[in-house]
């Protein structure tokens, strides 16, 4: 083994040990991403699989919940789909346009009445549970009635936050059923809600919308079990080491436009160091040739440099954005101009060498991601080759009257990668006699820092992904609406509340027109932007090395966050490995 | 001998309770609220509440620990009405992190620890007390420099290193083993084997390496001593001197630092479980605390602490049988 290896193999090793660390699989905003843009020879990845064979899906992390009524987050949101139908979904990865909501156990995008109170939808025949009795009605009104138990609905708010419930209800365990949802037969479900809500058929693609049979999943049932309703059903799972699903019979196809199904069986090996991940992935031995996993560490990037792997690369662009929030409460960031000249100042593109690169981070210089609906590209902060500029950010400081510059406080985690991107910003904002002051914090309490307005300092890096991809309505909103700001878990970490903001926010959402609206998100970005309460930093995207074997492979911005969408997953050659 | 047995472990319970104690402050008191952590994205105030009543953080931290406890000894019900849960004793409470009993998570991740601890046992007394002993019999020689060398090595590389070279050797380079999964015994025996070479290896070499070293000093130093002379002088065969007089000596302070190893590993080789991915309970403490899951954390900090006490009070009996001035002196 010559010196090179040895040192490449100990840069692997402490990576390993560092990401021991930095693995947190709660569903907060790591960006866990990607879209249709892959390098290499992109078609070998979309080929059309053949039926059958096993596909395996190494990972670090287990997923959170088996029970869609608990777990909400890029990575369990992707499993459910294979175990799980609701009456809408995001279209599939290879769907003309990927950011769609389109039907799936109902038969439509459901029907609102004049008043926008009322959504009715109609369940699609020959939808079936995996014992076979029909999923009907009820089933659905059942399951999403769970989303209220105080124990069990953790999950999605939005059914809560949408839909119009009894005060004190408690979910079915506790509260009996839900009134508010009507059965009038057992094809349809009517809802009511609080307020008029147009992407009312996007809430309903939410996991918690899952049917299950009335009185199924009380305690702790789906801890480890499920009853599946789309094509697989679990066959074995051992928490933190292994999930094994196989093929649910019950499930139609005719029913399905979403779900292709190609493999016969699906194993997730689970609690992989990801380093190993690495080897294995690059090594392919054996029936490694037929697994699929997340992005690659950023030590292994060098290594995917050869022509070799080039063609077994797969990049896709992210749809969280990366950004440092800025404190409008705190002096002198209360001043629009400082915060402004702190967006021409930041060197996006040093930032960007830290987020590992051009191959795994674009530049972003909106808040809205390419791969959400309303992304408008534009740039009012300018600098060439986004290495920001200094004279702009001086002139705008001199003005508010900081020419002798101030210091700051920026909030990160303890992880190598925000460490990175939090010391291109020190060093480029230290060129305009901005000291800034790094506040490492442990990925544990790094959330109850930056979301409590008591706790939190100037600033902040985190990251902000879409619920649903089709439009910015849950982008935007919960990170810029004033009207949110909450004493714990707040999210609007520019605590900007402007009443012009707030008043679009309102205008937009209740739009009914999904493409109109989407115009004025892009608007509305740019708006925003003016009033500097974030800096955009980079869209991280993914790389994967996919096994030989695996093809069908897409990016799904809704389901996955990005990642690859797993119902259109499948072999090339079944009966390889 | 029964009364010895009874203090050691009324002591063994006592120490457990410090353990609980220490435990709790630490994780409980001082550590970030989970139940933010749980929250994640879109997360309100009424929500971190209501995850916090649901862990019962919302409770007073004396009366979380004495259910805790109270727990331990006699079970404990989650909930109410009809949404009840019942864990029976010994109940260390669910996971905040997957709502999974902690005890079962504990237990059904334990094979895999013991497989690694006993695999690694067995190589690294083997190749440490036998390297040690021949090192000390031809102190100076080249086999004495070259093992000493290794043993050496063995210290100074940090397993997680040593772990992903031989990783890459023998797997990606060599494809002679696989990547290493928890494989039982009755599925496949060689395939078990197969799998658990490399861990057994790794966390072997570092242990076999402090045993080579202490049993070549003890070896040499009893050879030294007066009555090794005497025997030799009254003529009995070399291989006698030192399996009778040098060796026996020698070999107890190995059994002393062989009880607290083997008992410490039982609670989990964190970095060797971590790196080879098997999922054994040092893995699930390293996950534990990465998630600040505090119950899990709870859970492997006790397994470990028993394990270090039961392994103290086996040492100590066995110091009885190998040594008979303790016995002397203990009874």
């Amino acid at each position: 083994m010559n010196r090179t290896v040895l040192v490449r193999l100990s840069m692997v090793a402490t990576a390993a040990v560092l990401t021991l660390t930095a693995c947190s699989s709660s569903g907060s905003s790591d960006s866990d991403s990607d879209d249709e843009s892959s390098a290499g020879d992109g078609s070998a990845f979309t080929d059309t699989p053949a039926e059958g064979g096993t596909v395996q899906m190494l990972q670090n992390a287990d997923f959170s919940y088996l029970d869609p009524a608990r777990g909400w987050d890029g990575g369990v949101n992707n499993f459910y789909r294979l175990v799980y139908r609701t009456l809408t979904t995001s279209a599939p990865g290879n769907a003309d346009d990927a950011n769609a909501i389109v039907p799936d156990l109902a038969t439509d995008l459901g029907t609102p009445s004049e008043d926008g109170l009322t959504w009715t939808f109609t369940l699609k025949d020959g939808v079936r549970f995996e014992d076979g009795t029909p999923i009907t009605s009820a089933d659905v009104k059942f399951g999403v009635s769970r989303a209220w138990d105080p124990e069990i609905g953790i999950g999605s708010p939005y059914a809560r936050q949408v839909i119009d419930a009894p005060e004190g209800y408690e979910g079915p365990y506790r509260s009996g059923p839900l009134e508010t949802i009507e059965t009038p037969d057992e094809k349809t479900i009517v809802f009511h809600l609080k307020e008029p809500f147009p992407e009312f058929g996007s809430v309903v693609s939410q996991p918690n919308f899952v049917p299950f049979p009335e009185g199924s999943g009380a305690g702790d049932e789906f801890i480890t079990g499920l009853i599946a309703s789309g094509p697989y059903k679990l066959e074995s799972y051992s928490p933190g080491s292994s999930i094994k699903l196989e093929r649910n019979e019950e499930w139609d196809p005719e029913t399905d436009d979403v779900r292709e199904a190609y493999p016969d069986a699906w194993e997730f090996v689970i609690g992989l160091d990801p380093a190993t991940i690495d080897e294995r992935m690059l090594a392919g031995q054996g029936a490694d040739v037929n697994a699929i996993s997340g992005s690659v560490q950023p030590a292994t990037l060098p290594r995917l440099q050869g022509p070799e792997m080039e063609d077994r690369t797969l990049r896709f662009t992210g749809v969280c954005t990366t950004y440092m929030g800025l404190n409008s409460t705190k002096p002198p960031l209360d001043d629009v101009r400082v915060r402004q000249a702190i967006n021409y100042a930041v060197d996006k593109s040093a930032v960007q060498v830290a987020s590992g690169g051009g191959q795994l981070a674009d530049v972003a210089t909106t808040i809205l991601p390419p791969t959400v609906g309303g992304y408008r590209d534009y740039d009012i902060y300018p600098s060439e080759g986004h290495t920001g500029d200094a004279e702009a950010a001086q002139a705008l400081l001199d003005e508010a009257g900081q020419s002798d510059g101030f210091s700051m406080v920026l909030d990160i985690r303890s992880q190598p990668k925000m460490q990175a991107q939090a010391e291109a910003i020190q060093q480029s904002l230290g060129n305009v006699g901005i000291d800034v002051e790094l506040n490492v914090i442990d990925t544990s309490t790094f959330y109850e820092t930056i979301g409590t307005p008591e706790l939190q300092n100037d600033a902040a890096i985190t990251g902000w992904c879409p619920d649903w991809a089709s439009s910015a309505s849950t982008f935007l909103p919960p990170l810029f609406d004033g009207r949110n700001i909450t004493d714990r878990g707040n999210a609007n970490l520019a605590q900007i509340n402007d009443e012009t903001v707030n008043a679009r926010i309102d205008e937009i959402t209740a739009m009914t027109d999904l493409d109109a609206a989407n115009e004025e998100w892009g608007q509305l970005d740019e708006e925003i932007m003016e009033l500097a309460p974030i800096v955009p930093l980079v869209v991280e995207g993914n790389i994967t090395v996919p096994g030989e074997n695996v093809t069908g492979l897409h990016s799904s911005p809704g389901v996955a966050t990005g990642g690859i969408d797993l119902v259109l997953v499948g072999l090339r050659d079944p009966e390889r490995g | 001998m029964l009364r010895f047995l009874l203090a050691r472990l009324s002591g063994l319970i006592l120490i457990l309770l410090l353990v609980c104690v220490c435990t709790f402050a630490v994780f409980f008191v001082l550590s970030p609220d989970p139940a933010v952590q749980i929250c994640g994205k879109n997360c309100t105030p009424e929500l971190i509440d209501q995850i916090r009543a649901n862990l019962g953080l919302d409770e007073p931290l004396l009366s979380q620990f004495l259910s805790f406890v109270g727990g331990l000894f006699a079970g404990r019900t989650y909930g109410a009405g009809d949404a009840a849960t019942h864990c029976a004793a010994p109940c260390l409470g669910y996971s905040f992190q997957s709502s999974q009993p902690v005890w079962e998570m504990v237990t059904e991740r334990l094979p895999v620890t013991v497989t690694v601890a006993i695999g690694a046992a067995v190589l690294w007394l083997l190749a440490g007390v036998v390297g040690g002993l021949i090192s000390a019999l031809k102190q100076g020689t080249w086999w004495d420099r070259g093992a000493m060398l290794v043993a050496l090595s063995g210290l100074s590389i940090p397993n997680y290193v040593f772990a992903l070279v031989l990783q890459y050797v023998l797997v990606v380079q060599l494809e002679w083993l696989p990547f290493p999964q928890a494989v039982g015994f009755a599925a496949d025996p060689w395939q078990w084997f197969a799998n658990y070479l490399m861990p057994w290896t790794v966390l072997a070499f570092a242990y076999a390496s402090v045993y080579a070293r202490l049993t070549r000093a003890n070896v040499i130093d009893t050879l030294a001593e007066n009555y090794v002379r005497t025997a030799r002088a009254k003529g009995l065969p070399s291989h006698l001197v030192v399996r009778r007089h040098a060796l026996r000596p020698a070999l107890t302070p190995i059994t002393t630092i062989f009880g607290m190893d083997f008992a410490g590993l039982l609670g989990g080789a964190l970095i060797t479980e971590s790196v080879f991915g098997l999922n054994g309970v040092g893995k699930l403490t390293a996950d534990a605390i990465s998630s600040n899951d505090q119950p899990v954390i709870m859970g492997v900090t006790l397994l470990a602490a028993f394990f270090v006490v039961a392994g103290n009070v086996v040492v100590d009996l066995t110091y009885t049988a190998l040594d008979p001035r303790v016995r002397v002196k203990s009874v």
